[in-house]
């Protein structure tokens, strides 16, 4: 088990012209699970790899237990990675493939078959030892590739998209897997995903990544509970990041300031009150009001203090626990989506009328950094 | 194949059959032609194809035994045979392990590590064998004749000599092995990293037991070339007894006396080696080894 610090790191290519990773600092505690979150090309992956040791840093320091190990090679690490791809020997059997860095160390063969029948059995392959991997399925060559590591116990576990290959029931189950070994093991553990429900369903904390913008001194967006980014993503990148659907963005501009409750314009003309502390800003001012499909009141009646956004329904998608209704709104580019648990009365080509509380609105500056909400969300 | 087929497809497999049978017929009949010639009495390289009086005369003197002719002479055998055979192998078999030894590192190299000037080395030692070693015969002679002076199991007449001058030739099997290392994922030496191999570790025993078809293609390969190899041989070898066989076959084929039968025995006995070598490199060139290692 053990803390890992980064401090200033950077990847860049070309002698330091083009950079995949700027000025990341994080500090993971002892026992944590961390998830990688970002889009594709954002080099979530690529930390990762430096983190082990198959890619090179380019500058700054990555400490795992207090020493810098920014040259030590993956082999003398002591980190356990399960790859994307599985990546099991294919020329060995599941016992082997388990057993190969156990024999590397020079470890006696009774704590090596000890060890390997141990994790065989907490992770079901007892009865696969002496299969080779080409004779079985995907969820179970990435239990091998699991216990691969498990065995070696490594000072640190890193996933690289573990279950993407995999179809969506089995994810589901090797996602519960993944979990109560965490809860097991306790060992700190780094998770790579570009999917959020990943992230959010199993880490203790998220660090978000975006890729490198022109001129930006860090793709590192944000880092904090799965639950804090949700409510309080500290800019417009993490809050269209994190939630599915996305985020409703409306542009709009300030009519009044304060500490506690601001007043805003849509650029349609409506007007709305928004708990967030504006008094960094001038009236006038651009804004961006955010908006989750969850937030939203489904009947007007509820919408307090007269905040409500009208418009016309383009598609309703019914899932039968809810549904989600995909609204034109003159502000918004895409579709105003709207969650509601009863869409019976609706019908496409009507006008809707949903209440956006104020409490549960995010409000955005012109660089796209967020006010501080003042209130909690409401929740049902 | 449950595809429905046109009907004429019949025809077409049989076409198809008769110019095989056709292709294996030219393949075989020269082969079948000196195996008949080195049966038959006499030194005749014409002849019909099985012998009206087969005879072992040939294989006798080639394999060192006195051979008495009808009329009681009897003929001791000239040359070496087993001898020259013995030097083929052993040249051959040292020869293919050095090649497949020095190109599967080498092709490593061009395969998984960094460094300037790669492509360029690439290109460059391609370049370089196009130049048919055959025309370097002088300075292959040159430079082991110097050489010989200072260490010399490595001068002229060694089979040490004739060893080294093949060695230059192995960029044909760099670039297949290279190629064959570039299909396997690279992650199964990068989990092999983590789990704590160096890299050469993760080269002997994930890399290279996942070429063995390869390894095997490129050693066959090699230990044909080398066993049939006349110019260079010739060039550096001289002593009677030093000689490899394709070599030494030569000597049966004098300007006053062209002995085919001899010849034509000792022709046979070289194709020996490759056979067993081949059914028993046969084994390992098998597919699919990579199966199932990484979800493509």
């Amino acid at each position: 088990m053990a803390e890992v610090k980064l401090t200033k790191l950077n990847k860049s290519y070309d002698g330091g012209k083009t950079f995949v990773l700027k000025n990341i600092d994080l500090l993971i505690k002892d026992g944590e699970f961390t998830a990688f979150v970002g889009p594709s090309g954002c080099g979530k992956s690529t930390l990762l790899r430096m983190i082990c040791g198959l890619e090179e840093i380019s500058s700054g320091d990555l400490e795992l237990e207090g020493t810098r190990v920014n040259d030590m090679p993956p082999n003398e690490r002591r980190v356990g990675m399960v790859f994307q791809s599985y990546a099991l020997y294919p020329h060995m059997t599941v016992r082997e493939n388990m057993a190969f860095g156990l024999k590397l160390a020079k470890m006696s063969k009774d704590e090596i078959n000890q060890r390997v029948e141990e994790a065989a059995r907490s992770l079901q392959l007892t009865h696969l030892l002496d299969r080779k991997p080409k004779a079985m399925s995907g969820g179970q060559r990435q239990r091998v590739a699991i216990g691969r590591s498990i065995v070696q116990e490594p000072r640190l576990f890193l996933f690289d998209e573990p279950l993407s290959n995999l179809d969506v029931a089995l994810r589901v189950q090797m996602r519960q897997e993944l979990a109560r070994l965490h809860n097991r093991l306790q060992t700190t553990s780094i998770y790579v995903t570009h999917d959020q429900v990943e992230a959010m369903t199993l880490a203790d904390r998220i660090v978000v990544l975006s890729p490198l913008a022109e001129g930006a001194e860090t793709n590192l967006e944000q880092v904090g509970a799965p639950l804090e980014l949700y409510h309080n993503p500290c800019n417009l990148f993490v809050a269209s990041f994190i939630g599915s659907p996305k985020m409703n963005f409306f542009s709009a501009s300030l009519l009044e300031t304060g500490e506690e409750q601001s007043r805003v314009k849509l650029d349609c003309g409506t007007e709305l009150t928004v708990f967030n502390n504006t008094s960094s800003a001038k009236v006038g001012d651009k804004v961006t009001l955010g908006i989750r499909p969850q937030d939203v009141l489904n009947h007007e009646e509820e919408c307090g203090a007269g905040n409500c956004i009208t418009g016309t329904i383009e598609t309703i998608e019914r899932l039968g626990n809810e549904s989600f209704i995909y609204l034109k709104h003159p502000d918004i580019q895409e579709a105003f989506i709207v969650r509601v648990e009863d869409s019976r009365r609706r019908e496409p080509e009507s006008a809707f009328r949903v209440g956006v509380p104020a409490e549960n609105c995010h409000l955005f500056n012109e660089a796209g950094q967020a006010y501080p909400r003042t209130r909690s969300p409401r929740f049902d | 194949m449950a595809m429905v087929q046109p009907r004429n497809l019949k025809y077409r497999v049989w076409a198809a059959r008769l110019c095989m049978i056709l292709l294996l017929c030219l393949v075989m009949f020269p082969f079948l032609m000196i195996v008949s010639v080195s049966f038959r009495s006499g030194n005749f390289a014409t002849g019909s194809l099985i012998p009206e009086n087969p005879s072992l005369e040939h294989w006798a003197l080639v394999l060192g035994i006195p051979w008495e002719a009808a009329d009681g002479t009897i003929m001791q055998p000239t040359f070496p045979v087993l001898t020259w055979l013995w030097n083929s192998i052993k040249v051959s078999l040292i020869t293919s392990a050095l090649i497949l030894a020095l190109s599967t590192t080498g092709a490593y190299a061009f395969a998984r590590l960094r460094f300037r000037f790669k492509d360029h080395l690439l290109t460059m030692m391609m370049i370089l064998q196009m130049f048919p070693a055959v025309l370097a015969l002088v300075a292959f002679h040159a430079f082991f004749n110097k050489l010989g002076n200072f260490i010399p199991w490595l001068g002229l007449n060694t089979h040490a000599a004739l060893i080294v001058s093949y060695l230059g030739g192995i960029t044909m099997n760099i670039w297949l092995i290279k190629g064959y290392f570039q299909s396997i994922d690279n992650a199964l030496e990068e989990s092999a990293a983590i789990d704590g191999a160096t890299p050469w570790q993760a080269f002997r025993y994930i890399l290279l037991p996942l070429s063995v078809p390869i390894l095997a293609v490129v050693f066959i390969l090699a230990f044909i070339t080398t066993i049939g190899e006349y110019p260079i041989a010739s060039v550096l070898l001289q002593g009677a007894d030093q000689l490899t066989l394709a070599v030494g076959a030569k000597q049966f084929l004098y300007a006053q006396n062209y002995l085919w039968g001899d010849f034509a025995a000792a022709a046979v006995l070289t194709g020996l080696p490759i056979t067993i070598i081949f059914l028993v490199a046969q084994r390992y060139l098998v597919s699919g080894l990579t199966a199932g290692g990484v979800k493509g």
